[in-house]
């Protein structure tokens, strides 16, 4: 991995662009594409010259390796008061003098995030801006993004079928022995994990810890402090972390009141329809494009806690840290929706995956030997602030289907959430949900830190979820040959060919992914008129 | 359509030499800055009005093929030297924006190039 730091001066518009030019020769040096070189070239100028006329000075701080380009432009500026408004094609707070030069159309944001992988920004009043972005050298790298982050450990299915029947939008298939997933389909939630008893799905994450070091911060959700039983208060937990070396802990739920917070002003604002989403749980926002694409208009424009925690306390490290000091910030993600997000490493801001089951098992044994503390008092839980909770994947469909359905518009907000009782419900966890999070309900109040919700800068896109064909005529012809194959099939829905439904599994042989042979029960009945040999 | 012969139908003074091997198939216009960085691409000639170190760096950051300056005007040292340095070939147009876009159009046969 290569990496550099370039000086940018503010108002210095003869030398604007020196650092992109440095980057440039640098990428060239690598031998990175010449498309690639222009998509960066593209976004660092743009981001160069956003310091050039808006600050006083700032940085570019680059790596490379041969999987991506990771750049983050940092400036010591005023600051952007609105986002989305900067976001906006066409708007500009440009100088003339910048103006002048070809500046200032508006477009630079904007053009950033078009010819970039990743984009985000951030930005305080008096204080900075900081744009980052990510080009991602090989194509395959994209779409491993775009997979879930459910694992399938073929050797333990007992093909029990559970999964198929539990999973909210029919991605699971069971096939030769053995799970798979329809990437397209999966939202990354937890129920197939659920359901799943023999552990054939998992979410996989090296159960080795990491040894701390004197900087490292582990991010750690709230539900993790209380899977140690009644008498464990969560400081007894947090202790023990510290005497293994995790001295410093932050907690998501920190993110997530920020955002509650952030999503209630939101939807308060003058004018805005009812019910406003929460984009709190990631997979209910992966269910809403894969699902309810009509609905993700009214999802609040941020980005979910997660990915909040990740940007606040990666980027500042990555810019002001000191190349000689070590720093490890450790994140624990309890569901595939989360592991997704953070799985996909940015050269600047790496991060530890720390597997949740393996953090529970090492800090159980010391907790074990410490006093239990009597039951704890009954504490007044929290205010909700007139949000309404909904969670469990059954539920949120529901809901879901009722917002686009216009009867649940007596709600300002909706905060959904893929497992029972939120992060709580995660299959990770050993302690049931309710009582784990009525626990920490008990002692926990409003949380006090500079925790900060995350803007989204692009609009949520759809995901081709059930469309059968990108051509809507091809689409329609499928569709044609998808309802004669479900009238063929006997309608018993009894999973054995490894298809949840007979319509699953007629859209599956429409598709190509099955052939009719799979149906038992055809194949008991129907086989001497079909003529077809024997497997 | 080679710059020289496009430059020749123009009326156009080529400033740059070696332009025969860069081949011209679209044309783009702008004085925005970032709608030229999104349209450069190695057959794309640039018209455009910006004739400073902005244009420089446009030249150095994004090789850009060729560019065709207007009015007459005589760029400033330091653009004929990134476009010799990179490789770009350099042209001024004697008229402004819309006659040279007018131009530009007849040569390609009056198709959209």
């Amino acid at each position: 991995m290569e990496t550099a730091t370039y000086t940018i001066i503010g108002g210095d518009y003869d030398c604007g662009g020196t650092a992109s030019k440095c980057l440039k020769e640098l990428l060239k040096k690598i031998g990175v594409d010449a498309h690639a070189v222009r998509r960066t070239m593209i976004a660092a100028y743009e981001a160069e010259m956003n310091v050039v006329i808006h600050a006083n000075k700032g940085k570019m701080k680059v790596a490379v390796d041969p999987t991506q380009v990771d750049v983050i432009v940092a400036d010591e500026g005023p600051g952007i008061p609105s986002i989305e408004m900067a976001m906006r094609e066409g708007f500009s707070t440009a100088p003339a003098i910048a103006r002048n030069l070809g500046f200032g159309a508006g477009m630079g944001l904007p053009n950033i995030q078009r010819n970039t992988d990743r984009f985000s920004i951030q930005s305080a009043l008096g204080e900075g801006t900081q744009v980052r972005f990510t080009i991602l050298l090989k194509p395959e790298d994209l779409s491993a993004a775009a997979a879930n982050s459910v694992y399938v450990e073929a050797g333990r299915c007992r093909q029990c079928l559970a999964c198929l029947r539990a999973c909210p939008t029919a991605a699971v298939r069971v096939r030769e022995g053995e799970p798979s997933i329809l990437d397209h389909l999966c939202v990354d939630c937890t129920s197939c994990i659920a359901a799943c008893e023999a552990d054939a799905l998992t979410l996989r994450l090296d159960a080795a810890l990491p040894s701390p070091c004197e900087e490292t911060l582990l991010v750690l959700p709230a539900s993790f402090l209380e899977q140690f039983g009644g008498d464990v208060r969560p400081q007894q937990v947090l202790d023990v972390l510290a005497d293994m070396g995790f001295r410093n802990t932050r907690l998501t739920e920190e993110w997530e009141d920020a955002l509650r917070k952030a999503v209630c002003d939101y939807a308060a604002e003058s004018g805005r329809a009812h019910p406003v989403l929460s984009p709190m749980c990631p997979a209910v926002v992966n269910l809403i494009q894969v699902r309810f694409p009509s609905l993700m208009e009214q999802v609040a424009p941020f980005r979910t806690p997660i990915e909040a925690a990740y940007e606040e306390l990666t980027v500042p490290r990555a810019i002001h840290a000191a190349a000689s000091k070590e720093t490890q910030l450790c994140f624990v993600p309890v569901c595939p929706s989360q592991h997704s997000l953070l799985r996909l490493q940015r050269l600047l801001t790496k991060v530890e995956l720390v597997s949740p089951a393996a953090l529970v098992n090492s800090v159980r044994a010391p907790l074990s030997a410490q006093d239990r503390c009597l039951p704890r008092k009954n504490v007044i839980a929290m205010e909700n602030q007139g949000v309404l909770q909904v969670s469990g994947m059954r539920h949120v469909m529901k809901v879901l289907d009722a917002v686009e359905n216009g009867m649940m518009e007596d709600y300002a907000v909706l905060e959904l959430y893929a497992c029972d009782q939120g992060c709580f419900g995660s299959p990770v966890w050993g302690e049931d949900p309710f009582v784990a999070r009525a626990r920490w309900d008990r002692v926990s109040g409003p949380t006090v830190s500079g925790a900060q919700p995350f803007r989204r800068t692009a609009p949520l896109r759809g995901r081709a979820g059930v469309r059968l064909d990108a051509d809507m005529r091809k689409a329609m012809d499928k569709l044609a040959k998808l309802d004669a194959t479900t009238k063929s099939l006997p309608g018993r829905n009894c999973g054995v060919c490894g298809a949840p439904t007979c319509a699953a599994l007629a859209e599956d042989i429409v598709m190509g992914r099955a052939d009719i042979s799979a149906c038992a029960y055809r194949n008991a009945n129907g086989a001497a008129s079909e003529k077809r040999p024997c497997p | 359509m080679k710059v020289s012969e496009l430059a020749e139908r123009v009326g156009a003074r080529v400033l740059t030499p070696a332009t025969d091997s860069v081949e011209v198939v679209r044309v783009y216009a702008s004085d925005r800055i970032s709608d030229l960085l999104n349209e450069v691409t190695d057959g794309t000639l640039l018209v455009t009005n910006l004739s400073n170190s902005t244009l420089v760096r446009l030249i150095q950051l994004m090789d850009v093929a060729s560019v065709c300056l207007l009015n007459g005007a005589e760029p400033e040292e330091p653009i004929i030297a990134a476009a010799q340095e990179h490789g770009a070939a350099l042209m001024v147009s004697p008229v402004g924006m819309y006659e040279t876009c007018g131009r530009l159009y007849r040569a390609f046969g009056g198709e959209r190039p």
